[in-house]
């Protein structure tokens, strides 16, 4: 019942921050802060949170920080299509930007592991 | 997904009316097709005289029925620099307009020009030429004081402003590549010859210019020109140099008229005295000192909240630059800036221009925010 409540307070808060807009980010596309969904994910909640930066050489960034605390281990961003793999924990995950020049562009796509997989979508806060 | 399908309609629709309330002033390509060329002959309605573009109505007949048009012109401040008032043309007069046409299919023109039906003479016409310098070059004012040159007015003299750049846009010294003033390139297969950029800058720079500048965060949004770009408006900016406290100012005549700091008193580059709690800022946080005749001033600290050039060169907060500023002679202001930002571009790279002298001018009263009336 607590997970139900915070997920769906979650979505709220998510909601309220996009209703505000999303802090502009004119550089690397994939630096900030990410919430949505890897739907059908019955280890860590169909809730996701990704904080991602760009130090000029590579993305770094953490899935879930604070809670489930998922290093990621690699992201590889092709600009030809804005295509993105994200590496982490076992996780693979294969999206597209959308919406590129907006400041809460999406992150649509899958996500798999040895445990399943399903939908991903996440947006830039 | 139903839940965050509907998370992502809502802030797309966010994003779209942001976009669609901030799109009053815009790169015009942005919004006007250059391949729908049109000229209109009618009738003046109404001549709106405001920030950001001042507007002409005209009646079209079409059919026996007359069809009301916009014609959307310069800035007002534009076209009071170039002579121009808003009596310049009044209801009732016959005009023919040659222009492009709105991208949306709206009845909608960019005016490349208005010419009086009956006398042929053009009105609201704006030359971006700055005007003639004197033949021989006058010598470069200096303070009596230290005998360094006078970025502005210097001792004694009459107020003024440096505008005309003559370069609208970023370019890497030596290339030679051709844009429009709003930095949008003639050729797209030149877009990698700009600047020394990594991948995905360039495509990120790309896919600005393919939208045309649309984008620019600076007339969407309202963001300050920060970086270079201060120094590529036609609206111009005064540099005041505040001796006594060791500092100058960059008042920008664009933008919503904002200021920017050049410390010169050998502090650290920390902003102000008590710092700025490290936020990271639109013009970051200068130092400068005098090598000779040259102020060279260095500059950290910048956000990524805006584009810090026109034609939309991508830039991160790893961005530093080594700017020079040297008044070559009375009416000309030479800017160099070497900008080392390993976050978008595989090396460092420097650009150069030059801004115009226009002695007794004062900085137009034109606020960004104003456009949002």
């Amino acid at each position: 019942m607590y997970k139900g409540l915070i997920k769906g307070l979650s979505v709220i808060i998510g909601v309220v921050f996009l209703s505000f807009g999303a802090l502009a980010q004119e550089g690397h596309p994939l630096k900030g802060s990410w919430i949505g969904e890897w739907s059908g994910n019955t280890t860590h909640g169909d809730f996701v949170l990704i904080v991602m930066d760009w130090n000029g050489e590579e993305v770094t960034g953490m899935i879930n920080p604070g809670t489930d605390n998922m290093e990621i281990e690699s992201v590889e961003l092709d600009p030809t299509d804005w295509s993105v793999v994200i590496s982490a924990d076992g996780y693979t995950i294969d999206a597209m930007i959308e919406n590129l020049e907006l400041p809460s562009r999406a992150l649509s796509g899958s996500w798999r592991s040895s445990n399943g997989r399903g939908d991903f979508e996440i947006v830039r806060q | 997904m139903k839940r965050l399908s509907g998370i992502k309609i809502i802030s797309t629709a966010i994003g779209i009316m942001i976009t669609s309330l901030a799109s009053a002033h815009h790169p015009i390509h942005g919004k006007f097709d250059p391949a729908e060329a049109m000229q209109l002959s009618g009738i003046v309605t109404k001549v709106d005289w405001r920030s950001p573009h001042v507007h002409i109505f005209l009646n079209v007949t079409n059919n026996n029925q007359p069809v009301n048009w916009a014609i959307e012109l310069e800035n007002p401040s534009i076209l009071v620099d170039n002579g121009w008032k808003e009596d310049s043309l009044e209801p009732g007069a016959a005009i023919i307009v040659a222009g492009m046409r709105a991208r949306d299919g709206s009845r909608q023109i960019w005016g490349d020009s208005v010419t009086l039906a009956d006398s042929g003479r053009q009105v609201y016409s704006v030359s971006s030429k700055a005007p003639a310098k004197p033949l021989t070059g006058r010598p470069v004012p200096r303070w009596p004081s230290d005998n360094k040159p006078a970025l502005g007015a210097g001792p004694g003299g009459i107020g003024g402003i440096w505008s005309y750049p003559s370069e609208k846009a970023l370019v890497e010294d030596g290339v030679n590549i051709s844009m429009n003033e709003y930095g949008l390139l003639d050729n797209i297969d030149d877009a990698a010859r700009v600047a020394p950029m990594q991948d995905w800058a360039l495509a990120r720079y790309v896919h600005r210019q393919q939208r045309q500048l649309q984008d620019d965060p600076t007339y969407l949004n309202c963001k300050p020109p920060g970086g270079p770009r201060q120094y590529q408006s036609d609206l111009g900016l005064q540099l005041i140099e505040d001796k006594k406290n060791e500092r100058i100012f960059v008042l920008l005549g664009s933008g919503n008229r904002n200021y920017r700091l050049i410390y010169l008193d050998g502090r650290d580059p920390s902003g102000q005295v008590g710092g700025d709690d490290d936020n990271p800022l639109y013009y970051g946080r200068s130092t400068g000192n005098w090598e000779g005749d040259t102020l060279v001033v260095n500059t950290t600290g910048f956000n990524e909240d805006f584009w810090f050039t026109n034609g939309g060169l991508p830039h991160t907060n790893r961005l530093s630059m080594v700017e020079k500023f040297t008044r070559t002679d009375f009416d000309t202001l030479h800017y160099e800036v070497t900008i080392d930002d390993p976050g978008a571009y595989t090396r460092p790279w420097t650009a150069s221009w030059e801004l115009s002298w226009l002695g007794g001018k004062e900085l137009p009263f034109s606020l960004c925010q104003h456009n949002r009336q």
